[in-house]
């Protein structure tokens, strides 16, 4: 669920389009130089891109019965690395407000922060950190996108706790409030996501091993990296 | 597969206007509604957009109506919240919470609205090259449109494959569920490979060096809508100073 256009006040939607432009900025000449040198990459980053979108209109059953959608992130950032996905995360939030009415353009800032930025690298971080205490690469894949979705949905929280403080209990009691609707609400959901990143990649790693050891994300002598 | 929003685009009756002036005029329905007080801004913004798009643009209201309806899951469960307070351990209402609520919907509704004027005139093969005139990288913009082309091959995908799986019991049980949705997302993920890899062995045979050049489709701007676009929002803010 991204924040609709015209939600954010325009200082708001203003300040969180700066905060997110260096990351998209940096990820869009991480793929400017990329094409530059192997213009055959067009086509994967296009495929990456369109794989993210898709991803995230899987219905995912929760813990709780309810349905939702993975936000597809965490699995791009293991796969593809966070800078890659600020952009492509950032084109994919375009895609859907141009294509589906979810989030907006003014809001596309915030949203991009949240989707794009925090959530790869939260997820990206937990699943290096996982892997780096001696964790397999499932384990770590089950921790990088279950963190990426909750955290993408802690810092929504946090930007509509900002921008709209309570009238008794400022900032504080804001983010309870939407910690509590936007985020508790979200922690099964992440679980389910991060299964379903499980599930995924433990298919990759039978079907599509050279594309893994590609990638990085395998040893190309066989074992786990 | 298609999607409802980008098949209106195709079809809407402005489809051949020049993609820079419907971004400018949707860009400033959207800074109204963002900027202007909710009552009366955002009814006019919001009516301006809807009348435009069923209008001359011959939008299906069908369409109009089933897309800005998406947006409003987010808008009524967050100005709820907004609007709830927090006081010594119960919840109550903010001194202003209609006000604010109302504000909110408006703004965020007739932002909505706008955004989909666009969205539903506009197909997006359109609006990404016309992004070049902001400066935005060429090796950017071709990704996102190859991204754009992709993905209804692989929503087409994604749809085969999980009646296949329905069709086989594959949904019939949360575990099930799970699993097929990991094998579901790991088959698109591999057709999106195999169809790059083909595409790119293809387009290397027919020389693909720097980019990938495709022939622009010519859209002129019209002076006289540009015109009415600035006269418009320029009546637009007006009439709601005065009735503010």
């Amino acid at each position: 669920m991204h924040i609709a256009e015209g939600f954010l006040p325009a200082s708001h939607a203003v300040g969180w389009t700066v905060a997110a432009a260096p990351f998209v900025v940096h990820g869009a000449r991480a793929v400017v130089t990329e094409v530059r040198e192997h213009p055959e990459s067009t086509l994967l980053l296009g495929a990456a891109g369109a794989f993210t979108f898709v991803l995230s209109a899987i219905k995912l059953p929760s813990v709780t019965g309810s349905s939702s959608h993975p936000t597809g992130t965490g699995v791009g950032a293991i796969l593809f690395r966070p800078p890659v996905m600020a952009l492509l995360g950032t084109v994919v939030l375009l895609f859907q407000a141009l294509l589906l009415a979810h989030g907006g353009l003014t809001t596309l800032g915030a949203n991009a922060f949240a989707f794009a930025v925090v959530g790869p690298w939260a997820g990206y971080g937990a699943y290096r950190l996982t892997r780096a205490a001696g964790a397999g690469l499932l384990p770590a894949v089950f921790a990088g996108v279950a963190l990426a979705d909750l955290a993408t949905y802690v810092t929504t929280s946090v930007q509509l706790a900002l921008a709209f403080p309570d009238a008794s209990t400022g900032f504080a009691g804001a983010l309870a409030k939407f910690l509590g609707v936007f985020a508790l609400t979200q922690i099964p959901l992440a679980i389910g996501e991060g299964l379903l990143g499980v599930l995924l990649f433990r298919v990759l790693t039978t079907n599509a091993r050279p594309e893994l050891e590609r990638l990085g994300v395998l040893k190309p002598a066989g074992n786990a990296a | 597969m298609t999607l409802a929003v980008d098949d209106a685009a195709w079809g809407s009756a402005w489809r051949r206007r020049a993609p820079g002036d419907k971004l400018l005029l949707s860009a400033g329905l959207v800074v109204c509604a963002l900027l202007l007080p909710a009552w009366p801004g955002s009814l006019l913004v919001g009516l301006t957009a809807v009348v435009l798009a069923l209008g001359p643009a011959r939008v299906p209201a069908r369409t109009f109506g089933r897309a800005v309806r998406w947006p409003l899951a987010f808008v009524a469960v967050g100005a709820l919240t907004a609007v709830v307070t927090v006081d010594g351990g119960g919840l109550g209402w903010a001194p202003d919470a209609a006000a604010r609520a109302g504000s909110l919907v408006g703004h965020a509704l007739a932002g909505s609205a706008a955004v989909l004027l666009l969205a539903t005139t506009t197909p997006m093969s359109d609006l990404l090259p016309a992004l070049r005139r902001l400066r935005v990288p060429a090796a950017v913009i071709e990704v996102a449109s190859v991204t754009y082309r992709l993905l209804f091959v692989l929503l087409d995908s994604l749809r085969t494959i999980r009646e296949a799986q329905a069709a086989r019991m594959g949904y019939s049980s949360l575990r099930r569920t799970y699993r097929s949705s990991g094998a579901l997302a790991a088959a698109v993920l591999t057709r999106s490979w195999d169809r790059a890899g083909r595409l790119q062995e293809g387009l290397a045979g027919r020389g693909l060096e720097t980019g990938l050049r495709v022939l622009p489709e010519a859209l002129p701007s019209s002076r006289a809508f540009l015109a009415a676009t600035v006269l418009g929002l320029g009546a637009l803010v007006s009439a709601t100073v005065v009735i503010a």
